[in-house]
């Protein structure tokens, strides 16, 4: 049954950090064009107007994980929440401002309001992502615990924490402008693919430094890094051709290679922790797979019933 | 077992942390539940030609989205990390029992949310035989989430025949699920209702139309009359201690129980008699005033359930302590920190190892329900108590007062914490004597056993 957990955990944390890379990024995006004077640029616009949805879908995808993770690690997870303890918990308020602040946006009437609004939720979204960063860390770190602990530290060794942060900044643009693409089209795709390749960047400098502190990855899931080089290399090739050709075929590429380099990056992310699950014979005996399966089901049913009810 | 870090939260007891919390989150979920149902209902009243009801619901729904999709689910997701704070064990448990039933209640969400954000964005563009569909999904997601969120909170305090057991299905359909389940939807109701009040009086219409939107939101509160009814149901299911202590064995429950009583029956009397029957006229400043009352009687009525369950979190499974029964006995033999790897924060502070072992029989023993001096202050409960009174009580806890959990710990735990109290009582002195634990200590712990106390029979 863990197995199952495992999967479950996996494809949420996928569909919640596709969402949140939308997010964090966006309002990056956003409020770039803004302090350029570009708060006419449809892109931007269109960015803008989709942020309070995403965030909320971001949001709900995101419990999920964080259920699946209770079961496969329950003891770090718990420990490494009251390790860090109210500096951790300041991510609820954190998101709450954030998302007020994308509504603020939305409604604000002048560019000063809008940048300030958009300033705030970015701010409060890398808070976020540096506190997830840090606390992965924590739980992981079993040794410093009670050293922690005593200290009174609410902070986890930043020079750890900042590669790591740097690596996922850096994965985020490129699904923001793979997701951000479909809703485009001509030159705005051309200026996704530029974000998408700064992404690329961003993520190999994050690597050669992570690399250069010692950083490996698990043997266990060396096939996954091979899929993960080659997922990336065929959609560096993608983001090319819808830079020659933006309503070309590149998109379907880099679409169908993104989903697999996060397939690879997810499960190679995971690796490390895969040695520590620690399932309860509680949980495993637990019953009610069935009802949720059903539900899924029937979830699934009926969110594309609303996807078509709204596109007609 | 599992030894977890301990956050102390000053002069906040951590029941006031989680209780702070969880009303909130309670009070905006059942908002937008109630409201899913009143909204259904108003749009078919406005398909049915009444222009001022289609008003309502496209300016009633912005409302919950903003309020009930961003405060209310990340109050939800701090909840969870609360709770962690408050007690690790407790939130293990009942994810581990129940978690594929509360992924389940997460996929309704999920349809709740995606039904909701379509129905906002694209709800004044559809048909209004999509628009009524939508409504209806959202306003059957909304419902059962709750369904399946009442089976696991209700379990806690009546796991039932779970408890002998007959599987995770006997827990989650457990003596009080059906009480709970309707008591919580007849409030959920009420709220919208009221909320529903608030909004009309911001709409740009005459005094006769706002009226007659009243009068109808108004009808979706009137389930407020059940309350009493489902009260009882909920008094007579529950455990025969819990339901002695809230109705005269603890003051401080009593009140509770009357304040949510008295603020239920202000607004039911207010709603059913003035807005129904007499269909009074009611503005912004008193609906609002109604809502301040709702949320005080849903603020008295979780603190009543949470404190109902005491001396656990989980009845028959886990103590206040997130201790189980089981390990009381161990406990007993080898102390109560042992185990525990994690040292004190301000170990200097004290001048002894008696001390800082008192100390850290306090974080394990008491923090949960306690504060040194704040909030439910040890210092202030036993201010009066001798040195034999405060040995006593504390070996024969589950005595003292019978929603105490029985200590688990030694004679040695005992006297740690007793020279511990004594010690902060003299203004923690940079001299302190240690001593030994009186041969009494360990006939009164035998005494007093392992277990919780049944109450003595008559003589």
């Amino acid at each position: 049954m863990s197995r199952v957990w495992l999967v479950l955990y996996l494809a949420t944390w996928v569909l919640h950090f596709v969402l949140v890379s939308y997010v964090l990024v966006g309002s990056g995006y956003a409020l770039g064009q803004s302090l350029r004077g570009r708060d006419d640029d449809p892109l931007a616009a269109r960015i803008r107007d989709l942020l309070p949805f995403m965030l909320g879908c971001g949001i709900t995808a995101g419990v999920a994980p964080l259920l699946f993770l209770q079961l496969l690690h329950q003891e770090r997870f718990y420990t490494a929440n009251l390790l860090l303890g109210p500096r951790w918990g300041a991510v609820v308020p954190a998101l709450i401002v954030g998302f007020y602040a994308l509504y603020l946006q939305k409604a604000a009437t002048t560019p000063r309001w809008r940048r300030l609004a958009l300033a705030a939720a970015t701010g409060c979204f890398l808070f976020v992502a540096w506190s997830w960063t840090e606390l992965h860390l924590v739980m992981r770190d079993t040794p410093s615990w009670v050293a922690m602990y005593a200290a009174g530290e609410r902070f986890y060794g930043q020079s750890g924490v900042l590669p790591r942060l740097l690596l996922w900044l850096g994965v985020m643009p490129v699904l923001f402008a793979g997701l951000a693409a479909w809703w485009s089209r001509g030159a705005e795709r051309q200026r996704l693919a530029v974000v998408a390749f700064v992404g690329h960047v961003i993520a190999g400098v994050a690597v050669a430094w992570l690399s250069a502190r010692g950083s490996s990855v698990d043997p266990v899931a060396r096939g996954w890094l091979y899929l993960l080089i080659a997922a990336v290399v065929i959609e560096l090739v993608g983001w090319g051709l819808v830079l020659r050709r933006p309503d070309g075929p590149g998109l379907t590429i880099v679409t169908g290679a993104a989903t697999a380099a996060m397939l690879g990056l997810a499960i190679v992310r995971e690796s490390p922790r895969l040695a520590l699950v620690t399932a309860r014979p509680a949980a495993l005996e637990a019953s009610g797979v069935w009802v949720f399966a059903i539900t899924a089901v029937f979830a699934v049913a009926a969110i594309a019933w609303v996807v078509k009810t709204i596109r007609d | 077992m599992t030894s977890y870090p301990v956050n102390e939260f000053g002069p906040l007891m951590k029941g006031l942390v989680i209780g702070g919390v969880g009303i909130l989150h309670v009070f905006l979920a059942q908002f937008a539940i109630g409201g899913g149902v009143l909204l259904f209902a108003m749009e078919r009243r406005a398909q049915r030609g009444d222009a001022d009801a289609r008003r309502f619901v496209d300016g009633y729904f912005k409302i919950l989205v903003l309020v009930s999709f961003v405060l209310g689910a990340l109050t939800g997701v701090a909840m969870w990390f609360t709770t962690i704070q408050v007690g690790a064990r407790t939130i293990g448990l009942m994810i581990d029992e129940f978690h594929w039933l509360w992924a389940t209640e997460w996929v309704w969400f999920s349809l709740e949310v995606v039904a909701g954000y379509a129905f906002y964005r694209f709800g004044p563009t559809l048909s209004d035989r999509a628009r009524i569909r939508l409504l209806g999904l959202y306003a059957v997601s909304s419902w059962m989430s709750l369904f399946w969120i009442n089976g696991i909170l209700s379990w806690q305090l009546t796991p039932g025949r779970w408890l002998e057991g007959a599987g995770m299905w006997a827990g989650f359909f457990n003596p009080s699920f059906f009480p709970s389940l309707l008591f919580r939807t007849a409030v959920a109701l009420t709220l919208a209702g009221l909320v529903s009040c608030v909004i009309i009086n911001t709409m740009d219409l005459d005094r006769a139309r706002k009226q007659a939107l009243i009068s109808r939101a108004a009808k979706f509160a009137t389930p407020i009359a059940l309350m009493p009814l489902l009260a009882l149901w909920f008094l007579a299911v529950i455990p025969a201690d819990s339901r002695a202590w809230l109705l005269g064995g603890s003051m401080p429950m009593l009140m509770f129980v009357g304040v949510a009583a008295g603020a239920s029956t202000l607004i039911g009397g207010y709603v059913i008699v003035g807005l129904v029957v007499k269909r009074l006229y009611i503005n912004a400043a008193t609906a609002l005033l109604l809502l301040a009352l709702a949320f005080g009687a849903t603020a008295a009525g979780e603190f009543v359930r949470e404190g109902a369950r005491k001396p656990y979190t989980v009845r028959g499974v886990l103590y206040s302590t997130s201790i189980t029964p089981a390990e009381v006995a161990g406990l007993r033999a080898r102390g109560a920190v042992v185990d525990d790897p994690y040292p004190l924060r301000d170990q200097h502070r004290y001048p002894n190892d008696q001390l800082v072992r008192g100390a850290k029989v306090f974080r394990s023993l008491c923090d949960a329900c306690h504060t040194m001096a704040g909030a439910n202050g040890v210092q202030h409960l036993v201010a009066t108590w001798t040195d034999d009174q405060l040995r006593l009580n504390i070996a024969k806890l589950q005595r003292t007062k019978g929603f105490m959990p029985p200590f688990a710990g030694n004679a040695e735990d005992v006297e740690a914490i007793v020279q511990l109290l004594k010690w902060e009582r003299a203004r923690a002195p940079a001299i302190w004597p240690m001593t030994t634990p009186p041969a009494q200590v360990q006939t009164w712990l035998d005494e007093a056993g392992i277990h919780p106390a049944p109450p003595l029979e008559a003589p």
